[in-house]
């Protein structure tokens, strides 16, 4: 009788526990259920970790912020337009790490000119190691189309390496966000940072393209090779963009290269034909001095190009290159 | 009350300990991995690192090994496109396409077996219909270039070292690396071979070609705006050709709509557009252009609507000029129309 009126006790008591722990599981199941947010914290830009792109720009210096040099030969035209500037020595100092920055967004042939040519680079690079006695040259580009057949179908890797440079292709790494103090795009976006991160100076070097989307192509638009991500969503606002770019990235020297103008069907080109001679290549401490006389070489005016009086506007730079005193000379 | 033995208690006691102690290792490492939180994380999606984006399919569309072009090779693994990554291939030229109902790029690099310096890239665009091929071939077309007269309709032309053509839906492009004749020659010999194996699910009719065709067009002259025709969203698939009309190069453009009251009020629309961004009308010295002509900015800008046409003609420099091309074409127009019904 007493082991059984146990054996009862225990049943109950055990019948008791399991009701309590169901209890106690369903009301921390309905607690977990009714703090649950399916979409997770609404999440904040992660200020702590965006980078700013540093200052690369030298002092302007009256009369020798912009030359234009006339002549048939790239590598020429460049060791005068910067002689004009006063010297490669005056931008890049013996020791330093330059980073240059060609277009190479397409894997397409020199000789189509929708990317820098390599002969006019390699001549850059030699500038910069050889008589400026740089430590070293980085030369790098985000192509969206595989970096690797970008840089070798231009003939820019090799150009590079051959002249000394060392060719950086982009690397999830070697990316970093930053956001645009007063501006609207750049918010947050990955920026090819490392390699600026690294360089004591920075000079960009782009061809001359007309382009689908914002009529022109020429130092300003290059920038864009620094973007990460999907930055095809950018070209609904191309203008803005570009505004934008000029004002992230102050360099050190821009190089525009209008030897041979691609005037329609850019900015991939594909024909010959689409390609005029305009033997012209122009250096400037003002990226917007520069593209707006580039301009001038499609055809265009500044006011053609609304991305340049927005670049003006907020200050980086000038339209009027003719206020800068432009330096011009002829190489036969 | 007692519920087991001291034995029995001291097991009870040590699996408890144990799943004590595998929570606390649960919440140890529940707690060590939040303190990594990042929140960018769960930030609006703004951009996604390399490895995330988007790649080229290699392993989807047409073989096109089977237009590898005679002494040439595979360079690359064939690549393919559709409207979303478009723009990793061709970047700010594929809006062009996407205005013109693109849907499909595959394309490929050959190499010379001889001379491997002399490669060129095939691109084989599917734009869904002929009419859209013809677009982005009409719109990117080069000037002073010869012909391939093999084709027919002949949308193709070849320049220093390349190759451009429409077959039905598709709109070819085949770039070489140099304008080496013995690149270029190659291909331009494989440019049929390409026509030919390319599936074709419709004729590549245009009715409107016939409407703009005349002896004093300018060959080659003619192109389709699927959209934005003149910078007026108005006016849709309109095709335009360049004429010479005594010395002088003038633009003439039609564009069929849906009925004669369509045509009507799409050419008033246009109009009305003109003279609002600063046109001002001007006489005409063709009574049937009365009120047509407009001058905009010292351009010369005509509109009228001849049954299901709009037709005009766009920046002529001078007046009378312009009176008699859209005379000429207005009356064709007509005659068209009249067929029509």
């Amino acid at each position: 009788m007493s082991k059984q009126s146990t054996d009862n006790s225990g049943r109950r008591q055990f019948l008791a526990r399991t009701a309590k722990a169901a209890a106690a599981i369903a009301a921390a199941s309905a607690v977990s259920r009714l703090a649950y947010d399916p979409k997770g914290p609404p999440g904040q830009p992660h200020t702590r970790k965006l980078v700013t792109v540093p200052d690369f720009s030298v002092d302007r210096q009256p009369g020798q912020t912009m030359s234009i040099v006339k002549g048939p030969d790239r590598a020429k035209n460049l060791s005068r337009a910067v002689e004009l500037l006063g010297g490669i020595e005056r931008f890049v100092k013996p020791g330093e790490t330059v980073l240059i920055k060609p277009n190479v967004a397409f894997a397409s042939a020199p000789i189509l000119g929708a990317t820098t040519h390599p002969q006019l680079l390699a001549e850059l690079v030699r500038l910069c190691l050889q008589k400026a006695r740089a430590k070293s040259v980085y030369v790098t580009d985000n192509p969206i189309n595989d970096p690797a057949s970008c840089f070798m179908l231009t003939g820019i890797a090799a150009a590079a390496e051959q002249a000394g440079a060392k060719v950086l292709h982009p690397r999830n790494e070697l990316f970093k966000p930053t956001t645009l103090s007063g501006g609207k795009l750049i918010s947050n976006w990955p920026i090819l940072f490392r390699p600026l991160e690294k360089a004591d100076r920075l000079i960009g070097i782009a061809p001359v393209k007309d382009h689908h989307r914002s009529i022109a192509s020429m130092t300003m638009k290059n920038w864009y090779g620094l973007l990460g991500g999907r930055r095809n969503i950018f070209h609904q606002d191309i203008n803005t963009i570009i505004a934008e770019l000029a004002m992230m990235v102050t360099p050190t020297l821009v190089i525009l290269d209008g030897t041979q103008v691609m005037m329609t069907n850019g900015p991939t080109g594909g024909s010959l034909s689409d390609l005029r001679r305009a033997d012209t290549l122009i250096a400037s401490c003002d990226q917007v001095a520069a593209d707006s006389y580039g301009c001038t070489l499609l055809d265009l005016k500044a006011a053609d190009l609304p991305y340049l009086g927005k670049a003006e506007a907020a200050g980086a730079g000038t339209t009027d290159y003719e206020s800068l005193e432009p330096k011009f000379a002829t190489v036969t | 009350m007692a519920t087991g033995t001291p034995r029995r208690k001291a097991r009870e006691s040590v699996i408890s300990v144990c799943l004590l102690a595998v929570l606390f290792l649960i919440g140890l490492g529940v707690f060590l991995k939040q303190s990594r939180y990042d929140k960018t994380a769960f930030a609006p999606p703004t951009a996604k690192p390399l490895s995330q984006q988007p790649q080229p399919s290699t392993t989807a569309g047409p073989n096109l090994q089977v237009f590898t072009p005679n002494g040439f090779k595979a360079l690359s693994e064939p690549e393919f496109y559709g409207p979303d990554d478009l723009y990793e291939k061709i970047n700010g030229k594929a809006s062009l396409y996407l205005d013109s109902n693109f849907r499909r790029l595959s394309a490929r690099r050959f190499a010379s077996i001889d001379s491997p310096e002399l490669w060129a890239e095939l691109y084989i665009y599917d734009m869904g219909t002929a009419r859209n091929a013809f677009a982005v071939f009409s719109l990117q077309r080069r000037p002073d270039t010869l012909d391939l007269f093999h084709f027919d309709p002949s949308f193709a032309y070849r320049t220093e070292n390349a190759v451009y053509f429409t077959t039905g839906p598709y709109y070819v492009e085949f770039v070489g690396s140099s304008e080496s004749p013995q690149l270029t020659n190659a291909l331009v010999a494989a440019a049929p071979g390409i026509e030919k194996a390319l599936p074709l699910d419709e004729p590549a009719r245009i009715d409107e070609l016939g409407l703009l065709e005349a002896e004093n067009m300018l060959p080659g002259s003619i192109k389709l705006n699927l959209s934005n025709a003149f910078g007026f969203s108005g006016l849709t698939d309109t095709f335009s050709a360049r004429y010479n009309i005594g010395g002088q190069t003038i633009t003439a453009f039609v564009s069929r709509r849906t009925d004669s009251r369509d045509a009507r009020t799409v050419a008033k629309s246009y109009h009305s557009f003109l003279i609002e961004n600063g046109g001002t009308l001007r006489a005409a010295s063709v009574g049937a252009l009365q009120g047509n002509v407009v001058d905009f900015y010292d351009t010369i800008e005509i509109v009228f609507a001849a049954g299901p046409f709009v037709g005009g003609v766009h920046e002529a420099d001078n007046q009378q000029a312009a009176e008699n091309l859209a005379a000429w074409l207005m009356k064709r127009l007509s005659e068209a129309a009249e067929r029509k019904d």
